[in-house]
């Protein structure tokens, strides 16, 4: 019996190596740039095979010496984002024009409130006591996704090798897309014109 | 140089506390710019605001901020909702800020010249929400707490997300037409927040702003304050009552109605409804009467537009009566605001 359910054991194990092996993830770096010149909060993912695994996620978006921070931010679908107040001046955000609508209320320094942004979409973001704070919450169906930085650099971390198709969108700009095969050490150049 | 000697103060008091290394962070500018007319008195009015603000570093954050502004006539209150007229440049909120925050608690300290913490006191909840007058209670030279009311010294807030206590105590720096004679100014302040309501009780002790010939003793006011936001909703309010000097006795209050549903698009709705009152054993002299009294009421309804390339404007009106209806018991105020941001 005993032999049995070992040799099932090492079946098992042997069927799901394979499988476990293409599940290895590498890194895609990159760069994203508008006419010639690196850009910053560019949001850039891949779109991901129906089925991948999905876990509750949450993130922070402050509200910190009048500015969001950060001012873009990309959250992969069902995440729970909080919002705290880091000033000692009240806030009143709100997202009226597109993607998920919500108003957060006036609430003091070291209070936070929840916002948990379940369908894809982007959410503009304003204050409405300080006209210009802005901001936005990206949110995708999937988790390769990342942000770029002050030098348009990125990384998306954890990406299974394959073919992708690519997304990139910016807050002033049409979004981008093509097709990618993602292996060790590949580069994704996003360019806008 | 009181000043001076003030911020380098706080900042060695701030610098005692560093437990991190010193990190470059991001400094804004943001500038504002506002025209407008009233039918009260026919005043044309104009201000701009320059401020510099901030993370110093990773842990301090400072705030620098000169205004400017003026009108054609001083026979109202119009447009002085949180900047003094006077047609010089004169810097408002200069000061240095650390927040410390353990196990949901925090502890903030700011140095410089900031103003007074009684009930609701920060420049863009007076400036930015739609109205252009502040509530009577809070203008200057109504013998009461003044928006720019100003103090040079330190304060503190500590507390958690639910009860903060805020207190402050410094020397008056304040730059409108009310000025305190100096001396040793201090504020406490109680916040308690659950659910969407904030309610708050300040009380501030200090020095009259009126001439010592007459005005002896202290300035002292008590205020409760709130708010409750709901669903694109916030109504908030003062209370207060005290004495501007030693004699007169002053109370009086306000409520606010700030609408902004989705359906609203750039359109913010407010209303106001306010009274002031106070007394006084002697006599005193307003619009060339002679009172021992003074009392007024006003109803305020409003709109904030939000337009493009950084354009607002804002519209109100006004309607006063008992004594303030000898000035004009119907006012039209308008105002054009540009403003932009540099991070």
């Amino acid at each position: 019996m005993l032999a049995r359910i070992f040799a099932l054991g090492v079946s098992v194990v042997a069927l799901a190596v394979p499988s476990l092996a293409t599940q290895i993830g590498v890194e895609l770096s990159g760069t994203a740039m508008v006419s010639g010149r690196a850009v910053a909060n560019a949001v850039v993912w891949l779109d991901a095979a129906a089925g991948t695994a999905s876990r509750a996620q949450k993130a922070v978006l402050h509200q910190r010496s009048l500015k969001f921070a950060p001012q873009v931010l990309a959250v992969r679908a069902g995440t729970v984002v909080d919002f705290p107040n880091d000033d000692r001046v009240f806030h009143n955000v709100f997202s009226f024009r597109d993607g998920k609508r919500f108003d957060l209320g006036v609430y003091p320094v070291g209070a936070t409130r929840q916002v948990t942004f379940s369908e894809p979409g982007v959410s503009r973001l304003f204050c409405n006591i300080h006209p210009n704070m802005a901001g936005y919450v990206v949110v995708v169906d999937t988790p390769f996704l990342a942000t770029s930085d002050a030098d348009g650099r990125f990384r998306i971390a954890d990406v299974p090798p394959g073919s992708y198709t690519w997304n990139a969108w910016r807050a002033t700009g049409p979004v981008a897309a093509g097709t990618i095969d993602v292996r060790a050490g590949t580069v994704l150049e996003v360019a806008w014109p | 140089m009181a000043m001076r000697t003030a911020v380098v103060i706080g900042v060695l008091v701030l610098s005692s506390l560093v437990g991190q290394p010193v990190m470059a962070q991001s400094l804004s500018v943001e500038m504002d710019g506002t025209t407008g007319f009233s039918t009260e008195g026919e005043t044309a009015a104009g201000s701009a605001q320059l401020r510099l603000f901030g993370d110093l570093t990773r842990d301090y954050r400072v705030n620098v901020e000169a205004t400017w502004a003026n009108r054609s006539a001083d026979v109202t209150d119009a447009f002085g909702a949180a900047y003094p007229y006077g047609g010089k440049v004169a810097l408002s909120e200069v000061w240095v800020e650390r927040i410390f925050r353990r196990n949901g608690m925090l502890l903030g300290v700011r140095a410089g010249q900031f103003r007074s913490p009684f009930g609701i006191y920060s420049r863009s909840d007076h400036a930015y929400q739609g109205f252009l007058r502040a509530p009577l209670i809070r203008y200057d030279d109504y013998w009461s707490i003044s928006n720019n009311f100003l103090e040079r010294g330190v304060n503190v807030v500590v507390g958690g997300s639910r009860l903060q206590v805020e207190a402050s105590v410094g020397t008056p720096g304040d730059i409108g037409q009310s000025r305190r004679r100096g001396g040793v100014s201090g504020t406490i302040r109680a916040q308690a927040y659950y659910k969407s309501l904030v309610v708050g009780v300040s009380r501030i002790s200090s020095e009259p702003y009126a001439p010592a010939r007459y005005a002896t003793g202290r300035l002292a006011f008590t205020g409760i304050d709130g708010r409750f936001a709901k669903g694109g909703v916030i109504i908030r309010g003062e209370w207060l009552s005290g004495r501007p000097w030693s004699r007169p006795e002053t109370n009086g209050w306000y409520v606010d109605g700030i609408v902004h549903r989705r359906f609203m698009g750039p359109v913010t709705g407010v209303v106001r409804a306010e009274r002031l009152y106070y007394a006084s054993p002697t006599a005193f002299s307003y619009g060339g009467a002679t009172f021992t009294e003074w009392a007024a009421n006003r109803q305020t309804v409003g709109a904030r537009v939000r337009l493009p390339a950084g354009f607002t404007a804002q519209v109100g009106v006004l309607r006063q009566s008992t004594l303030l209806a000898k000035t004009s018991p119907f006012a039209l105020d308008l105002a054009m605001t540009w403003s932009m941001r540099r991070n």
